[in-house]
């Protein structure tokens, strides 16, 4: 024992609590930089900030940090995607079943124009038809928070958080049945093929209806105070994305479920209704500084040709099928188009995906996220841009003047 | 400008008909929605009667019955243009409600209706026009000329009290339990041209005072003044504006019917001359209705006497009797009568929800639900979710 061994190692080990507030802090900035020059969402600041200082720029965080810094971006999604999951309310789908044909519509469309366009493009059938189940859904996160940050409301709004949380339910269903197929090109045993979809899809559920069961409870318990189910639900958010963790479920299927039945089962309106809000807003910087880190750069180069065909073929698709049905809901003239832009953004848990799917088959991965993740990157960067223009022009962002 | 529309149009005998200003609520947390213009579009698309209008702000939708005879035709349209409203809001998944006031919307989130003439309100009002995001009912009652309405403007302003307390439900205001029945009415008092008709006797001298305050240019039309009755003379009616919007169709109609039979009694039976006293006793009167509704105690300048409103309402409702019959209110007032005298005011009932409740959020959804038809209102109690 030396004399100075009260003093911490040398090169110092960053904790991840200072790791998150590092995070915190550089996107902070970078959003607000990015939003005060060029006037556009401030995610797009948190995205570049990210790959500033990720393997694409400085190459300050490296793989063992984004992985450390994960738990963040799990934390974020968890509540935006149960938020989310709130706002898909099958009694209006009901009503209106125009909405509901939309989504399937433009889901099944951005899939077949994706797949088509890229074979077309000699894209194996194999990754074309993973990188076009992956292509159906629109990021929630972004449409979500640019939602937020404008305190948008109205028909545009509303429809397009709902055709996202069907887009996001159809991608990730399309993409665990395809895991099948994975699984049997990969030559695995039956039991995976058959057992392994089985077992994400039921267990996601399952594990939805659990928590929602505890949340229902625990709120008609504690009686209508803001306070008490705000701290309960968000504890039942971190248990439960902890729990789809351990137990190899999907967080996204999860949480959306999750979202989804504690609106739709809570038929006595025990519940009280609240935005997750300013808490939510901290951890989603730290999501988009991450997903921005975790982008490379030099894949852009190697699957940017094909990611610019997905991207075109995807936005194709879901045009060809808002702009079909839309009309029928009875909704101004114009909103079909506003609604197109606002599912451009490509859902960052694509790169999960990619991420499970790398760990599963390593080749196979690499070979996926040179074009999806080149697509996630484009997009990421415009989608925003996308999303706060039709919101804008729909009219829906709240304005700043009395 | 005035010449055209200040002539006061005669209208034929005692004819009714009702605005409803309505609240859009979103079927999230059931705070206001913003969704007035798709609303407004969905229903150009579909055929109902009567019209759906825009209001100041994009959370409020103004629906207009047609002239009625009685309550019974009154009553039977408003059902059916609810009912298009209704279907319309369903669709784009909002809820439309009744009530004077929302129970917890921040005004400041309230976004103007884009029209000239609102943008105008909001650049002279500031942000009053955003708090003027308040729902009230309108009754327009037909006069056959200008002097009788402004006989009518005077001898109804005595009753303003009743109508106060009949309709009172706005008891929350941004989040809060204000203690009065009727908290509406303190946010339109704050607009520099609210308050009552100056003592004129006759339509000459109403044109005469008209004219001057044209001319000092305070005003251009009538729809500047925002008094509690005021003349309509494009209309040919006197219209009420001091209800709240109640939670249903069917108490909106019972009123009009109580406003349509107590016209009918003033211009035929001529019971009392204009009296400078109900404008002395006017703002005490005014607020024992908007504090206490019922249970209130107004100076009637007539007898010179304190009278308990609820009594006061009970004795009208006795006088005006016949007419209510000839006009064929007669069951609709009995109805009204009941309410009266069980002390069931839609304040009480919206308090209630919050006890039984304990949340705002509920309050707005149940509110929604009454108005829409979807829950019935049974003897006021608070139903079983």
């Amino acid at each position: 024992m030396t004399q100075l061994s009260f003093l911490p190692e040398f090169p110092p080990v960053a904790s991840p609590l200072a790791l998150f507030g590092l995070l915190l802090i550089a996107g902070m900035v970078g959003g607000e930089l990015v939003n005060r020059v060029l006037r556009v969402p401030r995610i797009v600041g948190y995205v570049l900030t990210g790959m500033f200082l990720g393997a694409s720029g400085l190459g300050l965080l490296d793989a063992q940090q984004i992985k450390e810094a994960w738990i963040f971006v799990d934390i974020a999604l968890g509540m935006v995607l149960f938020e989310l999951g709130r706002r898909l309310d099958f009694t209006w789908l009901r009503r209106d079943p125009w909405l509901a044909a939309t989504g399937v519509l433009e889901s099944g469309l951005s899939f077949a124009l994706v797949f088509g366009a890229l074979t077309y493009f000699d894209v194996p059938p194999i990754y074309a038809v993973v990188a076009a189940s992956i292509a159906i859904a629109t990021s929630p996160v972004v449409v979500m928070v640019v939602a937020q940050e404008l305190k948008a409301e109205g028909q545009v709004t509303e429809r397009a958080l709902n055709l996202v949380a069907i887009n996001s339910v159809i991608a990730f269903v399309a993409a665990t049945m395809l895991l099948a197929w994975l699984h049997h090109e990969y030559q695995a045993g039956w039991q995976t093929i058959v057992l392994h979809p089985v077992y994400l899809l039921t267990g996601s559920l399952g594990l939805g209806f659990l928590a929602t069961g505890m949340l229902l409870l625990l709120s008609r318990w504690l009686g209508k105070t803001g306070r008490g189910h705000f701290v309960v639900t968000l504890a039942l958010v971190l248990v439960t994305v902890g729990l789809a963790r351990t137990l190899e479920l999907s967080v996204v299927l999860v949480l959306l479920a999750f979202g989804v039945m504690s609106k739709n089962l809570d038929e006595r309106h025990d519940l009280m209704p609240f935005e997750i809000g300013r808490v939510g807003e901290i951890f989603v910087v730290v999501l988009f500084v991450v997903s921005g880190a975790s982008l490379h750069l030099d894949g852009l180069i190697e699957g940017g040709t094909l990611a610019l065909v997905l991207i075109l073929a995807r936005f194709a698709g879901k045009s060809a099928g808002v702009l079909a049905l839309t009309y029928f809901s009875g909704v101004r003239r114009g909103t079909a188009g506003l609604l197109c832009l606002a599912l451009t953004p490509m859902s960052g848990m694509a790169i999960s995906i990619v991420q499970n799917t790398t760990q599963l088959y390593p080749e196979f991965g690499a070979k996926l996220a040179a074009i999806v993740l080149s697509a996630v990157l484009i997009l990421e960067l415009i989608g925003p841009v996308a999303v706060q223009f039709a919101l804008k022009r729909a009219g829906e962002a709240k304005d700043e003047a009395v | 400008m005035s010449g055209e529309e200040m002539i006061f149009k005669p209208s034929p005998g005692l004819s009714v008909g009702v605005e409803l200003e309505l609240q859009i609520l979103n079927s999230r947390d059931f705070d206001l929605a913003r969704d007035a213009a798709d609303l407004l579009g969905l229903l150009e698309k579909t055929a109902h009667p009567g019209a759906v209008k825009p209001e100041i702000t994009e959370s409020m939708v103004e629906l207009n019955s047609s002239i009625h005879g009685n309550h019974e035709t009154l009553l039977t349209e408003l059902k059916a243009i609810r009912d298009a409203i209704t279907q319309a809001a369903r669709r784009l998944n909002v809820r439309i409600a009744g009530g004077g006031s929302h129970a917890f919307h921040q005004w400041a989130d309230r976004r103007i209706y884009p029209t000239e003439r609102f943008n105008h309100l909001l650049s002279l009002y500031g942000y009053l026009a955003k708090q003027f995001t308040i729902f009230g009912q309108h009754v327009h009652l037909g006069c056959p000329d200008g002097d009788a309405a402004v006989y009518l403007t005077h001898i109804l302003s005595r009753y303003v009290p009743h109508f106060i307390a009949l309709s009172a439900s706005s008891p929350f205001q941004q989040g809060e339990d204000t203690a009065y029945q009727s908290s509406r009415l303190n946010t339109v008092s704050a607009f520099p041209l609210s308050g009552q008709i100056p003592f004129v006797q006759s339509w000459a001298e109403f044109l005469e005072y008209f004219e001057k305050m044209r001319g000092f240019g305070i005003v251009e039309g009538m729809k500047d003044f925002y008094w509690d009755i005021r003349p309509k003379p494009e209309f040919g009616t006197v219209e009420i504006r001091v209800f709240d919007t109640p939670l249903t169709v069917e108490r909106a109609a019972l009123i009009a019917a109580y406003a349509q039979s107590l016209a009918r009694h003033i211009l035929v039976d001529r019971p009392f001359a204009p009296s400078r006293d109900v404008y002395l006793l006017y703002n005490h009167n005014r607020f024992q209705a908007c504090r206490y509704g019922l249970e209130g105690t107004i100076v009637d300048a007539y007898t010179q006497r304190q009278a308990g409103l609820k009594e006061d309402i009970l004795r009208t409702l006795a006088v005006i009797a016949p007419h209510a019959a000839s006009l064929g209110n007669g069951e609709a007032l009995a109805r009204l009568r009941a309410e009266v005298v069980g002390g069931r005011t839609d304040a009480n009932w919206l308090r209630g929800v919050y006890r039984e409740r304990g949340s705002l959020n509920d309050v707005a959804r149940m509110q929604g639900d009454l108005w829409m038809g979807l829950r019935t209102h049974v003897d006021g109690k608070v139903p079983q979710t």
